[in-house]
């Protein structure tokens, strides 16, 4: 008995702490559905009438969410798609090669996962080779997330067998096709890690797509209730209305693939 | 024997992912050295005047510029403090099997997948100063003579940041420090047990040991992320009130807007200098420990 107690404690102490999560939560989605005044009081009580459409309606046909949604779903596709590509063909050469250029390239890679990128410059760069918004965008968080992609897939390529390499090689298949044909397959797992975070951090960047896509023309969505919170700054049913439906597309590919996740943070967390 | 052996593999699958590194990242950085020195108002190569030391000088001693240094340093010092310290306790906590287990984790690490900036929406609604959650419950639980302004009041708003930032990443720490604690085999405890070794004992020598490069990990991220923080602060008071939250990021968006780019630089170069400054000794120091244990 004196066993049992604990553990029941310890089951009642998570999940009151747990509301320090679920409460913020629910508050967002139940003011979503209020009108402007009652959403202003900003209560945690149920909509005395439940203005269920309108406010989201009224997102997307004056906040610009539907573009917002497009614009985040092209930048978020291609950056991940660039992501999986150059990193994992980097990663292999680099962790196959053993030799101090290839060791003094991948120190320069690890250096991007310290310093941050100096955006002045790289504004200046992108402005001067004439490329704009979406490619500009799209170009800039693939390069400042490159470091962390050829980390995991490096540490992925530590536990596939040089042997398989090396059978290959010996029935005359050549660097290219050893990649693409025999290695890129193999390399699911980590490669499934590597698009939920960076879907994550891409679908949810400010620092960068506020530099690089600044008309609202381009905006993403997370540009978008930045944008809101200025424009809108009392209208609090269309503000949380707005976080909802920005939100929810991250939330449900977290809570589907989230064992994933904690695969990839310890692939992330292996030592180098 | 070497030669032989490198020829499958070659260089030219690096080739584009380390142009676009180098022309996109490296490249600005090394740049960014360059026009820190230079009084440039738009982007053209035509306009750079270079003048010395000036940017630093107007950035080190400019009451305005040098607070967001300062907060710079208050943010990343306390918000790693926090999230390392929650992060590891719910780490250790949610190491066991509980009924629960598994929505605990679930919404622990629910924050880090929302947006920042999403993030600020709910927070500057919940610090509002009469109708916010938060003051609302402290006056429903008695303490309303204390309720403040948390995000306008000068000398409070760095701490309610802070507080922001803890609550959305304390579940990402928990999720490195758990994938520590996993990865320690059931082995080494059960002949542990076996020698008789005490509980603080078999985390001294085994947990503590197996867990420092998670550990380690999680220390070096909140602190480059600490330091380099921007969309929090941008989404939630923009710097204010006065210069009370200015940090580098900030002060570099200021500075792009205004056209005065060349402090920017400076600003964003003494950033990267201090990064690095900070994190290397730090890592290296704890890296060290790993070894001798």
């Amino acid at each position: 008995m004196s066993r049992k107690r604990p553990r029941w404690a310890a089951e009642a102490a998570g999940l009151l702490l747990s509301l320090l999560v679920v409460v913020p939560l629910y508050f967002i989605v139940v003011n979503s559905f209020k009108d402007k005044a009652s959403a202003a009081a900003m209560s945690l009580a149920l909509p005395r009438k439940w203005f269920l459409l309108s406010n989201y309606a009224e997102m997307i046909d004056a906040g610009g969410v539907l573009t917002g949604l497009r614009n985040s779903a092209i930048v978020t596709f291609a950056t991940v798609a660039l992501l999986i590509v150059l990193c994992s063909m980097t990663a292999f050469t680099l962790q196959r090669k053993n030799t101090r250029m290839s060791g003094l390239l991948y120190l320069l890679i690890l250096l991007g996962l310290m310093i941050p990128l100096q955006i002045i410059p790289a504004y200046f760069i992108t402005y001067y080779l004439h490329v704009k918004t979406y490619l500009a965008a799209v170009v800039m968080l693939a390069v400042t997330n490159f470091s962390f992609g050829t980390f995991l897939y490096t540490g992925f390529y530590k536990s596939i067998p040089r042997e398989i390499d090396e059978s290959a090689i010996v029935d005359g298949v050549g660097p290219y096709r050893l990649f693409f044909g025999i290695i890129f397959p193999l390399l699911r797992p980590v490669t499934v890690t590597l698009v939920i975070i960076s879907f994550m951090g891409v679908w949810n960047d400010f620092g960068i797509t506020i530099y690089f896509l600044n008309s609202p023309r381009n905006y993403t969505v997370t540009l978008t209730i930045f944008n809101f919170l200025g424009t809108y700054s009392s209208d609090w049913n269309l503000i949380f209305a707005n976080v909802v439906l920005v939100s929810a597309p991250v939330v449900i590919v977290y809570l589907l693939l989230q064992r994933y996740i904690i695969d990839g943070m310890t692939a992330g967390s292996v030592k180098g | 024997m070497k030669p032989t052996k490198n020829k499958p593999y070659t260089y030219t699958l690096i080739l584009p992912g380390m142009l676009l590194y180098a022309v996109f990242f490296l490249v600005p950085s090394l740049f960014g050295g360059v026009l820190s020195f230079a009084n440039i108002g738009r982007f053209s190569f035509s306009d750079i005047r270079f003048t010395g030391w000036t940017n630093y000088m107007n950035v080190l001693t400019d009451d305005y510029l040098s607070a967001a240094i300062r907060n710079s340093f208050v943010f990343a010092f306390a918000t790693t403090l926090l999230k390392v310290g929650i992060g590891t306790a719910l780490a250790v906590f949610l190491n066991r099997r509980l009924r629960t287990t598994n929505y605990l984790r679930t919404v622990a690490f629910l924050p880090a997948v929302l947006s920042t900036v999403a993030v600020g929406v709910f927070f500057t609604s919940a610090m509002h100063p009469t109708n916010g959650m938060i003051n609302r419950f402290l006056h429903a639980v008695g303490l309303g003579a204390i309720a403040p302004d948390w995000l306008t009041d000068p000398h409070l708003a760095i701490y309610s940041l802070v507080g922001i930032e803890t609550w959305k990443w304390s579940g990402f720490t928990m999720a490195i420090v758990l994938a520590g604690l996993q990865s320690i085999s059931k082995d080494y405890y059960e002949s542990a047990n076996l020698e008789g070794a005490s509980e603080w004992q078999q985390f001294r020598s085994i947990t503590f040991p197996l867990v420092l490069p998670y550990f380690n990990n999680a220390l070096i991220v909140n602190l480059i992320g600490g330091l380099k923080v921007f969309d929090l602060v941008q989404a939630v008071t923009q710097g204010g009130p006065g210069s009370a939250t200015e940090v580098f990021g900030t002060l570099v968006f200021k500075s792009f807007g205004s056209g005065r780019l060349g402090e920017g630089a400076a600003a964003s170069i003494l950033l990267s200098l201090i990064v690095i400054a900070i994190t290397l000794p730090t890592w290296k120091l704890i890296a060290r420990k790993e070894v001798e244990l």
